[in-house]
């Protein structure tokens, strides 16, 4: 008797946190809606990133950056415009949604005026010196299905909009050291299915960087972010990545995304 | 005097142009000084200060039109303007000597549009071919100045030549994209080499004729093709990429970019030895692949050249040089499978078919390089070191160095240009130009 009541005990005391986490959608279903939002078939924008170190001392690059779809692949590029001693390095970026296929990257540098074949397992790897990854600005506002597991935790408001708090933990080891990160929580926005916030730890479990993304409004009927901004909280640098003249309704060359095109630039 | 006013007559007319089609340029520069000091010789061995305006104009055609000048000032003795060898220039290529330490060079001219299914790029410009760092076997559609032997930028060693290059895209061929790129040269213009006296000045008896004691020698002028059509380069290359791989097959028709030392011994008072500069046509057959896995780039250049001179001690070879087929491959393979870290090995070898007794250097030819970098606060520093050895001769150069950011736009470099082994090496005869050097470089 003693311990059936203690079973009720315990049923009763967990009983709203069992009703919640029913309540609440589940952490796969979440990451489908993120990817089920239109993002339009090609994307051209500007993209400003100031680098900030823990002196304060910033550094800003101006780039242009287009995307397309080719069905579910999608093809990436990035010129720098700004500023002169990095200017026409470009960076094209073909990424298969077959998982089993390694993606396929390009680096042009201007001093030596070759296309250079990457490698595309550095997804871990810090984008040019911000504190987004390879992996990180390839995804843009998507996330990966294959590399995390996921439960919704809880709920939360960010910048006055409501979200669902999504615990993604990757799949095993090999796949955390390849992503740098031991688990990343994000705060989905409820109503447009848009990441407001990103929490990420390292894979020894401490906490590394957070990532606001702000500025969303919608851009010919796209919900579009303007505003990314992270902190690295293990070195203090941080960076601002600021979206400028986003457009989704002229069509997108395929030539541009092109190891051609990376050579002669913008 | 004269090629100063054409380039400036160039210019001008291409600004003026530009300005008709209602284009306005996008200007940047580049300012730059370099110091290099000698650690066996002492004092400086390198002051450069050079200013790079570049101008690009856009037209309403899809058409752009791009012009990048250098002037710079070279003050140290050995390293000057007039250090090196202006004879293997074409006149409408050469840079113009300002007094004995400034030099304006055209760098870059040209005018380049998509037309169908073409894209055409029209005037003075750089072709890149290959995939090996360092070490060239295909990248030698432009010569090149050995002012500074290897040891500087690319970017600024390669000569620009005259030059038609036409490109098409040939779309889901044989399983792949490619890419069709065809080339005409008619610029005459060869390698820029270092004269007697000046710093980096060829002595190794692989490069130069090394007459016997009391002997001495008298270089004439370089006897240079100079017929615009019948002297002409053409090129063709084919790049795709099929199944992961990068791939190109490549065809030069060209003058070899090194002339042949064609010796000649004149009797009279005293035995002297004439030495002749000739530019020889070879075939250049070649192929490149690149192919990435997991942390693993994997690079390969392949080049076969029907005929290169070689300098021979064998009393049959006529004039002290004779010709050699050239096979040539770089394999290349680089690492990033740590944080920030890039760490590249490269294997080179060079074998001559037709191998005859008496050249100066062995009928296989073996170097490596290992580049080893890594970048730290966010890309803001970069550390590196270069190391290419040659295993025949023993001989090599390392290359320490670091990069570091400043502000947005200025960057500062230094390191060491060490030389080491044999004399009689490539690299050991440079043994004693052992230099630390220290760069600031500002771009708007």
């Amino acid at each position: 008797m003693t311990d059936i009541f203690r079973w009720v005990l315990v049923a009763v005391a967990f009983l709203p946190t069992l009703l919640t986490a029913a309540e609440l959608p589940d952490g796969d279903e979440i990451a489908r809606r993120i990817n089920a939002r239109d993002e339009g078939v090609a994307v051209a924008r500007n993209l400003t990133m100031q680098m900030t170190d823990r002196r304060g001392k910033t550094r800003t690059r101006e780039t242009r950056g287009f995307r397309k779809y080719y069905g579910d692949d999608k093809r990436t590029v990035i010129f720098y415009l700004q500023p002169k001693n990095v200017k026409d390095t470009a960076f094209l970026t073909w990424d298969y949604a077959d998982p089993d296929r390694d993606d396929d990257q390009w680096l042009y540098l201007p001093a030596m005026r070759k296309v250079r074949r990457i490698s595309a397992s550095d997804r871990g790897d810090y984008f040019l010196g911000t504190d987004l990854t390879y992996e990180d600005i390839k995804l843009e506002t998507r996330v990966s299905m294959a590399d995390y597991s996921r439960v919704t935790t809880g709920e939360d408001v960010v910048d006055g909009h409501h979200c669902y708090l999504v615990e993604a933990t990757p799949v095993d080891l090999a796949t955390a050291k390849e992503l740098g990160y031991g688990k990343v929580e994000q705060c989905v926005d409820e109503k447009i299915w848009m990441v407001r916030r990103a929490r990420f730890w390292d894979t020894k479990g401490n906490p590394l960087k957070t990532a606001y993304f702000r500025d969303i409004r919608q851009v010919q009927g796209i919900w579009t972010q303007h505003r990314i901004e992270v902190e690295n909280h293990k070195t203090g640098h941080k960076t601002l990545f600021l979206f400028s003249d986003v457009d989704y309704r002229h069509g997108v060359s395929d030539e541009l995304f092109t190891r051609e095109a990376l050579k002669r630039g913008l | 005097m004269k090629t100063l006013a054409h380039l400036l007559f160039v210019i001008v007319f291409c600004a003026s142009a530009a300005s008709v089609f209602g284009a306005e340029p996008e200007v940047s520069h580049f300012i730059t000084a370099r110091w290099g000091a000698g650690i066996v010789r002492g004092g400086t061995q390198l002051l450069d200060f050079s200013w790079q305006p570049e101008a690009r104009w856009r037209f309403d055609d899809g058409g752009r039109l791009t012009g990048r000048l250098r002037l710079r000032a070279q003050t140290e003795p050995g390293t000057r303007p007039g250090d090196i060898e202006k004879a293997s220039f074409a006149p409408a290529t050469m840079p113009q000597t300002i007094g004995e330490t400034g030099e304006l060079d055209l760098r870059e001219l040209y005018y380049e549009r998509p037309l169908d299914d073409w894209y055409l790029t029209i005037g003075k410009q750089q072709v890149v071919w290959g995939k090996a760092d360092g070490l060239k076997v295909l990248d030698v559609v432009n010569p090149q100045s050995f002012r500074e032997f290897i040891l500087e930028d690319f970017e600024q060693s390669r000569i620009p030549l005259w030059t038609i290059n036409a490109e098409r895209s040939i779309d889901d061929w044989l399983g792949g994209d490619w890419t069709l790129q065809l080339l005409w040269i008619p610029d005459m213009t060869y390698h820029a080499l270092p004269k007697q006296n000046a710093t980096y000045a060829f002595s190794s008896p692989r490069l130069v004729p090394q007459p016997p004691p009391g002997v001495s020698a008298r270089i004439r002028s370089p006897q240079k093709p100079d017929r615009l059509f019948a002297d002409s380069d053409v090129g063709i290359r084919l790049s795709g990429f099929v199944s992961g791989w990068d791939i190109s097959f490549n065809y030069l028709y060209q003058y070899d970019n090194r002339p042949a030392l064609h010796q000649r011994f004149i009797s009279g008072e005293t035995t002297l030895v004439e030495i002749t500069p000739r530019y020889h046509r070879t075939h250049v057959l070649g192929g490149t692949v690149s192919h990435a896995i997991g942390d693993w780039v994997f690079r390969g250049e392949l080049g076969y050249f029907t005929n290169h001179y070689f300098l021979s001690n064998d009393p049959q070879a006529q004039d002290g040089v004779a010709n050699s087929s050239e096979l040539s491959v770089v394999i290349g393979l680089d690492w990033s499978g740590l944080e920030d870290t890039f760490i590249s090995t490269q294997w080179f070898q060079s074998w001559l078919p037709d191998y005859q007794q008496g050249f100066t250097r062995p009928r296989l030819d073996t170097s490596l390089s290992l580049l080893l970098r890594r970048k730290f606060w966010n890309d803001v520093l970069q550390a590196e070191l270069l190391w290419i050895a040659n295993t025949d001769d023993n001989d090599g150069l390392l290359r320490p160095g670091f990069s570091y950011e400043l502000e947005d736009n200025l960057e500062i470099r230094a390191g060491l240009d060490i030389f080491y082994g044999s004399r009689a090496g490539l690299f050991g005869q440079f043994d004693d130009n052992d230099r630390f050097y220290f760069v600031i470089k500002y771009g708007l």
